[in-house]
């Protein structure tokens, strides 16, 4: 069995993110996105079952590849990716382009997802991808047991329902629905002599073009920051004195 | 500009979702019909004034590609321009899958969208809704997933009266389909909201989340971290991932107030947070704030109320 799992580089969640001519900056160091890890474990846990291939698949500027690093810190055992200036600002669509044409380009029979990213979070790409691979998408999956069968849990709006993985698919995991392992300083070493290799666009097969056109990018004003009172043993009755203002009680 | 709108169901009845979205295609006088997909047998989804058509699925297969399929058909044979549907689970996978049919990405996120000379320009929340981002789809097509509590919704009178279309099961066959128990008043459309976050330190401090919010007829929410925790089900979960509410008062208990979280509920009318942590930013949001141990703050409250 290969997999193919999706891993974001994103810039450091810690930092304020800046914006030039709406595309987000990025700097030369970014991280392993962490709804990633998710996906990640789930192919991991995947492997120990099947003894199948983990390879990474990326998009975007490489730049140091510390995210990529840490996506093998985890177990996974090789990265490709794809690093064009032709694609800063890519839509949902032309990244699902080329990322599924990297999942074709290794095999992979099952290609796995976080449900979105955390600087951009459109959120569709995993269903994008299983539609130009023409597979069936296994979205929201929150949980995984490995038996006979691999039982995939889903989650709904009214609660959750179980399928089983079929051969070929694509998978879109939750946050929170596995455990992401931590790596220690052994596979920290042993991810230095993995492969990461670099794929050109021209090599691919892309189909999608630019259909969004950027505007302008606002700053909210969220400032309303109201009343702010230090408990002091009695605050409580501020907030029963603005229930009764408000008509709540 | 011809226009469809993914509907769904929920206890029987178009969802809010769906009605929001509608009230705008209405203001905006768009040429609208509605397909709603679910899995009920004769839900009250008709339309007066609007063309709905009902796809039928069944629940025990998971066949969105194949509802995807049948509506890209629709959308081709009828020269549909604008596609419009919630930022559900559902309607994120069936306009990615359409988006690919029809080759033009949607836009995610949407909280506002307009009409000019023929083509559509949107307003999105982008970074956990610090920034709005707009831009202008040049495609003939447009894509769009809208946020709940955008737009005001639609008023209309429901009946059964609509065309129905049964669609094929896929390969894949569902099962345990197991419902969370729902008691008390709903997050969507509580008028008090009370949320719960690491704050609260243990699972069973929730306990006095409940007292309060029961003396004040509340729905509970909470924090994707004690979510993730498993302190209380996903559908309780507050914020980007989870639901979006717009509470009359909101009320954040030991909830610091991530970007994450701020995005689901910034649109509370008012809003009062209870944290420790003085710079928390919460309480940028906060129409009251206490600095205080949440814990000490809220059994005071419950005996005053």
């Amino acid at each position: 069995m290969k997999i193919a799992v999706c891993a974001k580089q994103i810039p450091d969640p810690a930092n304020e993110v800046t914006y030039s001519d709406g595309i987000i900056n990025r700097p030369d160091e970014q991280v392993l996105d962490d709804t990633d890890r998710y996906g990640i474990e789930v192919a991991l846990q995947l492997k120990e079952k099947f003894d199948a291939e983990v390879t990474i698949i990326s998009m975007g500027p490489a730049g140091t590849q510390k995210g990529l690093q840490q996506a093998l810190q985890m177990g996974a055992d090789k990265a490709i990716y794809v690093d064009d200036d032709s694609l800063k600002g890519s839509n949902s669509l032309k990244t699902a382009n080329v990322l599924s044409e990297l999942a074709k380009s290794l095999t992979a029979d099952i290609v796995i997802f976080g449900t979105e990213s955390t600087d951009g979070y459109s959120g569709t790409v995993p269903q994008q991808v299983s539609r130009f691979l023409d597979v069936e998408c296994i979205s929201y999956v929150k949980g995984l047991e490995v038996g006979d069968n691999i039982t995939l849990t889903r989650q709904t709006v009214e609660g959750s329902e179980k399928v089983n993985m079929p051969e070929k698919c694509v998978i879109s995991v939750t946050a929170g629905g596995v455990e992401p392992r931590y790596p220690n300083f052994k596979d920290i070493m042993a991810a230095k002599s993995k492969p990461i290799e670099q794929i050109s666009l021209g090599d691919l097969n892309i189909v999608s073009e630019q259909n969004v056109e950027f505007l302008n990018v606002d700053t909210v004003e969220s400032s309303k920051a109201g009343e702010k009172i230090i408990d002091e043993g009695e605050a409580y009755q501020e907030i029963v004195n603005k229930l009764r203002e408000l008509k709540v009680i | 500009m011809k226009t469809l709108i993914i509907g769904e169901i929920i206890n029987n009845n178009l969802s809010s979702g769906t009605l929001e979205i509608l009230g705008k295609a209405k203001s905006m006088e768009l040429e609208t019909q509605v397909i709603t997909v679910g899995s009920d047998d004769t839900p009250t989804i008709g339309l007066n004034e609007t063309k709905q058509t009902y796809i039928k699925r069944s629940n025990s297969s998971l066949n969105f590609s194949k509802v995807a399929s049948k509506i890209t058909e629709i959308i081709k044979n009828e020269d549909i321009k604008l596609i419009l549907g919630s930022s559900t689970y559902m309607c994120r996978d069936l306009i990615s899958f359409i988006s690919v049919d029809l080759n033009s990405s949607p836009i995610s996120n949407v909280i506002d969208f307009d009409l000019h000379d023929g083509k559509i320009s949107t307003v999105n929340s982008i970074n956990g809704g610090e920034s709005l981002y707009k831009a202008k789809i040049n495609s003939d097509h447009s894509l769009l997933l809208i946020r709940p509590k955008a737009f005001d919704p639609a008023e209309v009178e429901l009946n059964t009266d609509y065309e129905t279309i049964d669609v094929d099961n896929s390969d894949i066959e569902v099962f345990d389909i197991y419902i969370e128990e729902k008691s008390g008043p709903q997050l969507e459309d509580s008028k008090v909201v009370i949320s719960a976050g690491r704050g609260m330190v243990d699972k069973e401090n929730l306990e006095m989340i409940v007292t309060l919010a029961t003396k004040l007829n509340a729905a509970i929410g909470g924090t994707r971290a004690i979510v993730d925790a498993g302190w209380m089900p996903y559908s309780q979960q507050v914020g980007q991932t989870g639901k979006t509410v717009k509470p009359d008062v909101y009320i954040a208990c030991g909830i610091s107030g991530a970007t994450q979280h701020q995005v689901g509920m910034k649109d509370s009318k008012y809003v009062i947070a209870i944290n420790k942590d003085e710079e928390a930013p919460i309480f940028q949001l906060a129409d009251l704030g206490i600095v205080g141990d949440t814990l000490s703050v809220i059994p005071k409250l419950n005996d005053n109320l």
